[in-house]
């Protein structure tokens, strides 16, 4: 994305980082302000709008029955997949969105559930309806529809937001058939029974941005146009790291790069305090409507 | 070679063959699969030049992995896109359809576009971009069998055919990845060991300027064993990177001779 700054404003972001003052008064570890909004579309299992500083993302999570693997059988399957609006910018028109949508799909992806698809984020063992005949499938679909710098930390609260807000009908069995026939079952039509999705595992992301000699978390637009390197971690609530990707720029020390995974678990202790609450008090808000 | 290897299963069943837990992956007393130990990486063969038509050339084989890739250029940047004063480097990564158990697809499939990602992200640390302004580096990779660890290998052999083509670098990258298996750290990892993993590691870095270029990291990771990994990583890297530079100053003493 070009971002016009002109020598004098390139000047003032950069200066400013280096003294530990951001142009909108943020310290360099501060998360902007944001917003969660559950259940915002209600064709799918569950969504979530979020919304920080004026970058705003909508995913959504439908689940579909579906044949399991037959290298996994007691195992769902889930999808990711980013698509970046081209309302966003113009940038993002016909096929111009696609490697940033490709980048950001595979790192969430990789955060959520390593790359061969077993990861400890979401437990796909709970999926299962029929070992090896039947099981739940996950398809989280996001959508970039405003632009202000670090999507993926965003994406990654929506899909965590997403992902609690999603309820999965029950299904009944009806004939415990033998081993080759088609299982015979009935997805229950009450709205209220269905179950939810433990998140506890689900990880935020946090991308340091470096400019200059500091790094920042959560960088605008404008402060990812001066990146020297950007590194994204994800954090689970057990303090643990779950993923890391480095999104391209120049070489890191790896001291520097140890420096950042432990300042990228200290401020993931408060982000994900503040993403439950938010969701928490969006859950609230969606109860008082009802 | 071939003795080894699941001849013509389909991928499905051979993954299903594959899947088979740790235990069967190491033996209690620390051997792998293929009789190296788990901090061993295995036997690699590099070679410069091995295509005629460009600029720089390389071959890599690292194991079953086999990758071949080409750089030409820099050459005049395409019309359509728009002026920079520092160089492009168009970073293309493909596989055979034979590279893996069943037979790929014509296309550029999801994979093969992420791997492009990658390279480039990998490399653009380590090329002297504002050598060569107004023009493109293009580097085509092909991966002739796929067998663990593909993405580093092509990462490590990229650099070599850079290096070839006398791109003006920081430093070579070298690259390796690692598989976490239970609480077994697994370097340069095979198909079969990348499959049961949960949890794996990659590192490209710049070895003599003790520089990170990429880091991939999936799985859950305990501080201590992210810290052990990162150093495995990082000390096979810079032992690659000598077998690069003697590949290199090999290459280049062939053609005084």
């Amino acid at each position: 994305m070009v971002v016009g700054l002109s020598a004098a404003e390139r000047r003032y972001l950069t200066d400013g980082i280096a003294q530990g003052l951001r142009n909108d008064g943020r310290g360099l570890y501060d998360f902007r302000a944001f917003s969660v909004e559950l259940a915002i579309i209600p064709q799918a299992n569950g969504s979530a709008r979020v919304r920080l500083g004026a970058t705003d993302v909508i995913t959504s999570v439908k689940a579909e029955l579906g044949r399991p693997q037959a290298s996994r059988p007691s195992q769902g399957r889930v999808e990711i997949n980013i698509e970046c609006s081209s309302t966003a910018a113009p940038q993002f028109e016909g096929r111009g969105g696609e490697d940033l949508s490709l980048e950001l799909s595979r790192a969430l992806y990789r955060s959520l559930l390593c790359n061969n698809g077993t990861g400890p984020a979401i437990d796909l063992s709970a999926l299962t309806v029929i070992e090896g005949k039947l099981c739940w499938n996950l398809f989280i679909d996001g959508l970039v529809l405003s632009s202000d710098g670090n999507l993926l930390d965003v994406l990654a609260i929506a899909v965590k937001a997403a992902l609690s807000n999603t309820g999965i009908p029950k299904v009944e069995v009806t004939s415990a058939a033998a081993a080759e026939q088609e299982a015979d079952f009935e997805i229950s039509d009450n709205p209220d029974d269905f179950s939810g999705f433990d998140v506890s595992h689900v990880p935020v992301i946090i991308t340091l941005t470096k400019v200059g000699r500091t790094y920042i978390v959560d960088a605008t637009e404008e402060e990812e146009s001066q990146m020297s390197s950007a590194i994204s971690i994800a954090v689970n609530s057990a303090g643990h790291v779950c993923g890391i990707t480095k999104r391209g720029g120049a070489g890191l020390d790896p001291s520097v790069l140890l420096d950042m995974i432990s300042v990228a678990k200290e401020v993931s202790k408060s982000l994900l305090s503040t993403v439950d609450a938010e969701i928490m008090a969006a859950e609230s808000r969606g109860d008082d409507q009802m | 070679m071939a003795a080894s290897r699941v001849s013509s299963y389909s991928l499905e069943s051979q993954r299903v063959s594959l899947a088979r837990g740790s235990s069967a992956l190491i033996s209690p007393e620390g051997v792998r699969e293929d009789g190296r130990s788990p901090h061993e990486c295995r036997p690699a063969f590099l070679q410069t030049g091995a295509v005629n038509a460009a600029a720089g050339s390389a071959y890599a084989e690292f194991g079953q992995t086999k990758v071949i890739v080409s750089v030409f250029g820099p050459r005049e940047s395409k019309k359509a896109q728009a002026y920079s004063d520092i160089g492009r480097l168009n970073c293309n990564v493909s596989f055979a359809t034979f590279a893996g158990s069943v037979r790929g697809k014509a296309g550029q499939s999801t994979e093969e576009k992420e791997y492009s990602q990658m390279l480039y992200k990998g490399l653009e640390g380590a090329v002297a971009l504002h050598t060569f302004p107004k023009t493109t580096v293009d580097v085509f990779a092909l991966i002739l069998q796929s067998g663990g660890g593909d993405l580093p290998v092509v990462l490590s052999c990229a650099s070599l055919a850079l290096a070839d083509a006398g791109i003006v670098m920081y430093d070579l990258v070298s690259a390796i990845s690692l598989s976490r298996l239970d609480t077994n750290l697994l370097l340069d990892a095979t198909l079969g060991e990348e499959i049961n993993q949960d949890g794996s590691l990659m590192l490209a870095c710049m070895a003599s300027r003790n520089e990170v270029t990429q880091l991939l990291l999936t799985g859950e990771w305990s501080q201590a064993n992210l810290s052990e990994g990162l150093k495995l990583c990082l000390d096979a890297c810079t032992k690659l990177a000598g077998l690069m530079r003697s590949t290199l100053k090999e290459s280049t003493s062939n053609i005084e001779d």
